[in-house]
């Protein structure tokens, strides 16, 4: 049997299953803050009340307990000790943080090029020991290629003040992009603490309902990780939600779909596109206060609109506003909303038919337009907004960078097939926005709780970045932060580096309890590049990244459970 | 610049990771292996000041506007050079339609060597990218005055070639003398021809020259020219070679010089040329451009061996830089006054003889230019060209009709073409119509016509 718990805004859904089949679900208020805990074991205790918990595999959550913690900045200041050596003024990228910018370079080839100054070092952590910091994020502009800086500079902190808690850029932030690096070593060093005490919490709440489950917790790209390892990396569990829903459907539909997920929300619409059967990643990071990271996030766009969102008349047209003030007014709320609309048009039968007329009249009377028009007028705003939306999605798939001659000529378009709607204002919306986009539409049964199955479905993904320099006769593990040398440099292949990664991962995947059938590994990445030196090879530079496959353990929808609500 | 008025500067970064003209040749797969390394590092694409764009192909039709390709435009280029050719286009149109101020065309292979005539590849190019750019531009965006700057140590005699009877496109080449590097032309004397006086402007530097001469003549020729030509449009060619650690150059230029070079010219598009010190220099250089071009501050981007003040310029190059900028100041001045050569016309028309070396294949091609004199546009064009062994011993005609064309020269070219075609002196026959955007070929072994 497996658990999904996922914690979204309003609410905190589960769902308990077992061999394809959905056993129970809930659905409670979420609580903020401090209470978010509760809300999670109520749903918890509501789908397990039955249940032996012996006979529970894993319980997986997906939680907004990150996004929360940064959002109210609930967390000790953290001071950055930047090596950014020569090139682009990093104040360019203002990290809003305590910043110290320490001598020292490393090149792209992971060379030497400026030396650390101890004394330096030295001078800043006693000012900083003074204004009272203990968490400090250190991050070199190629730290990837060379630690070494880094973990000088770690040590010496480590030698004065063992207590303070330190964050190499290097183990957080493997792609080259030191912006986002910096962002994400800063982010994982301020929520450690507060996150640390969450996960403690949450063991104690299971330690008390007897679960020895397996424990994990979603990640930003549709992955899972342990409990207990999510504390080395919390930042990767940042928005999870979307990639909770876009889970769910993707157990929710046929394999191999190409289709548009529609989240409809109360103010907002989230979007995200699974294409031939897996959901996309996101070219750029995770965007965490405006800022990127290094967090491997499912491409999702929220568009601001949504079932409970407020309409205004605005000269001669309908503005939707991007904020709510309760229910739609058919339900009893106090301003008209795009809800009211659906229910005008007999989309829905949510609420009271005269109070969503009358919710219409409110914007007719000043515009001068019918019942009917007004509701027509807003659902067409709605699902143009919407479907405008999808649209670019697409288009700017299509358009990420390639940098091989192959890449460019096997570029090409593809269009959903299916739009499936989940959340709770789905319902109205899906059958007009899938026939923008000439689709099927689809709600699946099992729509409202889709997040909480994409998370029980969800399963472990590990990767590993191999860096191999023939040339300088090393190689780096650069999420282990290891750097060993090559012993065969002249025949070190790429057969050679590829085996170094697959024993790597393997070997980091038995540190997170995670099982790994060698012939399953994903290679995402594979470089090589001949050094040329005056005519001659000097070396062979290789870039590999591979990973655990990606994909849900299994399927909903046998037996009864394909009656779908096809429109 | 750029970063001040809210408007991006747009990046096409081709680095052809899959392409080499050989494994161990300078244009091969690892060239810009170190500059993605350092710009995906620095994060520039995440400025606001900066847009990614990935490159579009070109057509094949946008290649044939420019180059008569022997036998046919598909027969001397590969998917890449579509890419490179492709990548410059998109930008022209970004910054025409005004959603980017400007643009860097990061892209291998290069093109400026190669001319309007292509029997193969010539210092490492095939296909002409910042040529294929200016007629298009004339074509689909009715520019019709432009600039092309040519930054390579090498000269872009390519690109010299093809706009050297074109008035409305002044060619400025600044490079390493050909005495002393391919491809061996490029000297002061190389001025355009008979209707086009001055609109070619080649200033050959000794070699060691430091960015101290290079601003000079930034400062003193090249900004003071442009000034008078009033172009529409500003294309550098943004060859890196003339770096201080290029292995084919041996030029002082750091990667300062050149961002200042960049600033100051203010180019619409640069198009990466040559630069062949793919860990020393491109890395630099290459953000030094793009910092210099988002109107951003370029001062922290540096050589890790270079300290302000290592290369000075001797007083011997001092004053012979000056000399020459004065004596191609001469010519500009006189560029409306020049009569010529009368040894070089035959009645209507004016001849000229050339002999161009294919360095990569090693073989020779003999030219015979011919232009219709005409008062009332710049003339059409008749080219006969012939490469010994390769179609036998007979040669290809190649007329070109310019944008501007009067109904004369249009008429006779035509007639010209139509004429040839029986005569079976030529084995093909070209007619490239740029004012109707026409451009067709013929095969006089099996009398085969196409439209390219």
């Amino acid at each position: 049997m497996y658990v999904g718990v996922d914690v979204g805004g309003t609410f905190t859904d589960a769902v308990l299953l077992e061999k394809n089949h959905v056993l129970a679900t809930a659905k409670v208020p979420t609580k903020g803050g401090e209470e978010l805990l509760i809300s999670i074991l109520e749903a918890l205790d509501s789908v397990l009340r039955d249940v032996d918990p012996a006979r529970l595999k894993r319980v997986v959550f997906s939680t907004t307990i990150i996004t929360n913690f940064i959002a109210s900045h609930k967390y000790d200041d953290v001071a950055l000790l930047l090596i950014p050596g020569p090139g682009l003024d990093c104040n360019y990228f203002n990290f809003n943080a305590k910043t110290h910018i320490l001598s020292g370079a490393i090149d792209y080839r992971g060379r030497e090029i400026i030396t650390l100054k101890e004394e330096e070092i030295e001078a800043v952590l006693s000012e900083l020991a003074l204004e009272g910091f203990n968490k400090i994020g250190v991050v070199g502009k190629f730290s990837p290629r060379n630690t070494a800086h880094e973990k000088k500079v770690a040590a010496i902190v480590k030698g004065r003040y063992p207590d303070w808690h330190v964050e190499l850029g290097s183990r957080i932030g493997v792609q080259l992009n030191f912006p986002r690096r910096v962002h994400t070593t800063y982010l994982t060093c301020a929520t450690y603490e507060p996150y640390h005490k969450f996960v403690d919490s949450v063991r104690q709440a299971l330690v008390k309902r007897e679960i020895c489950a397996d424990i994990y917790i979603l990640k930003a790209d549709g992955g899972t990780m342990p409990l207990d390892n999510s504390e080395e990396l919390p930042v990767e569990t940042i928005f999870s939600g979307p990639a909770a829903s876009t889970l769910g459907v993707q157990a929710l539909i046929p394999p191999r779909e190409t289709a548009v997920v529609v989240d409809v929300g109360g103010t907002t619409t989230d979007l995200a596109l699974i294409l031939s059967g897996q959901p996309l990643l996101s070219a750029k990071g995770a965007r965490v206060e405006n800022r990127l990271t290094q967090v491997r996030a499912l491409a999702v766009k929220s568009v601001p609109v949504g079932g409970d969102s407020v309409l205004k008349c605005s000269g001669n047209g309908i503005d939707i506003l991007p904020e709510r003030l309760g229910m739609a007014y058919c339900m009893g709320g106090p301003v008209p909303t795009p809800t009211d609309a659906l229910r005008v048009l007999e989309l829905t039968r949510l609420g009271d038919e005269e109070r969503a007329r009358e919710a219409m009249n409110l914007l007719g009377n000043v515009l001068g337009m019918g019942t009917e028009e007004v509701a027509e007028k807003v659902i067409n705003m709605v699902v143009g907004k919407i479907t405008s939306e999808v649209q670019n999605m697409f288009l700017e798939w299509e358009r990420e960078p390639a940098y091989r001659v192959w890449e460019i000529l096997h570029k090409h378009k593809v269009r959903p097939e299916m739009v499936v709607g989940v959340g709770g204002g789905a319902a109205g919306f899906i059958s007009l926005v899938a026939g923008e986009l000439g689709c099927r539409s689809i709600i699946p049964r099992y729509a409202s709780v889709a997040n909480a199955i994409g998370a029980a479905v969800a399963m472990p993904t590990l990767q590993i970045n191999l860096r191999a320099d023939t040339e300088q006769g090393y190689y780096i593990i650069q999420e282990e932060g290891f750097q060993g040398s090559i012993k065969n440099r002249r025949s070190f292949n790429k057969q050679n580096a590829l085996d170094l990664a697959r024993e790597w991962l393997i070997k980091r995947a038995q540190k997170y309890g995670v099982e790994v059938v060698p012939a399953e590994i994903e290679i995402i990445r594979q470089e090589a590049f001949n050094m040329i030196r005056g005519w001659v090879t000097t070396g062979k530079l290789f870039d590999v990244t591979i990973q655990t496959p990606r994909g849900i353990i299994e399927r909903i929808g046998l037996g009864e459970d394909t009656l779908w609500l096809d429109q | 610049m750029a970063g001040s008025i809210n408007k991006k500067t747009g990046l096409i970064f081709f680095p052809a990771f899959d392409w080499a003209i050989s494994p161990t040749h300078p244009e091969r797969e690892e060239r810009l292996l170190y500059t993605r390394d350092q710009i995906f590092e620095e994060g520039i694409m995440d400025l606001p000041q900066v847009v990614e764009y990935t490159p579009s192909l070109a057509a094949i039709h946008d290649i044939a506007r420019v180059h008569f390709c022997v036998p046919r435009v598909e027969e001397q280029i590969t998917e890449a050079h579509l890419i490179a050719a492709g990548a410059g286009i998109l930008l022209v149109d970004e910054v025409i339609s005004g959603r980017i101020e400007n643009g860097f065309s990061m892209i291998r292979p290069p093109g400026h060597h190669a001319m309007r005539v292509v029997h193969g590849n010539r210092g490492f190019c095939n296909i002409n990218n910042e040529a294929i750019m200016v007629d298009y531009l004339r074509s689909r965006h009715g520019i019709k005055r432009v600039a092309i700057i040519d930054t390579d140590a090498h000269h872009g005699d390519g690109t010299q070639d093809i706009f050297w009877h074109d008035p409305d496109v002044l060619f400025i080449s600044l490079h390493q003398d050909g005495r002393t590097i391919f491809p061996g032309t490029g000297f002061t004397y190389e001025l355009g021809g008979p209707g086009a006086f001055a609109r070619t402007v080649n200033i050959p530097l000794l070699p060691g020259t430091t960015d101290e001469s290079l601003h000079y003549i930034l400062d003193n020729l090249i900004l003071p020219v442009l000034n008078d030509f009033k172009p529409e449009f500003i294309i550098n060619s943004a060859g890196q070679d003339n770096h201080y650690t290029d292995p084919l150059g041996s030029m002082k230029i750091t990667a300062q010089g050149y961002a200042r070079l960049t600033e100051k010219l203010r180019p619409d598009v640069a198009v990466l040329e040559g630069g062949y010190a793919i860990e020393t220099a491109l890395p630099h250089v290459n953000m030094a451009i793009i910092l210099a071009l988002a109107g951003l501050d370029y001062s922290g981007v540096r050589e890790p061996d270079y300290w302000p003040g290592r290369f000075k310029e001797t007083p011997e190059r001092t004053k012979e830089v000056r000399r020459m900028v004065d004596e191609l100041l001469g010519y500009w001045e006189k560029r409306d006054n020049y009569k010529p050569d009368p040894r070089n016309i035959r009645g209507n028309y004016y001849l000229r003889e050339k002999e161009i070396f294919y360095d990569t294949e090693y073989f020779v091609e003999n030219q015979v230019e011919k232009l219709r004199l005409c008062t009332d546009c710049q003339g059409y064009l008749a080219i006969e060209s012939s490469v010994d062994s390769t179609y036998g011993r007979k040669g290809i005609l190649c007329i070109s009709i310019p944008f501007s064309a009067c109904p004369k020269c249009r008429e006779e070219a035509i007639n010209l073409y139509l004429r040839q075609k029986g005569t079976g002196k030529y084995r093909y026959i070209y007619l490239q119509d740029k004012s109707e955007d026409a451009f067709m070929g013929y095969n006089t072994n099996n009398n085969e016509e196409w439209y390219s």
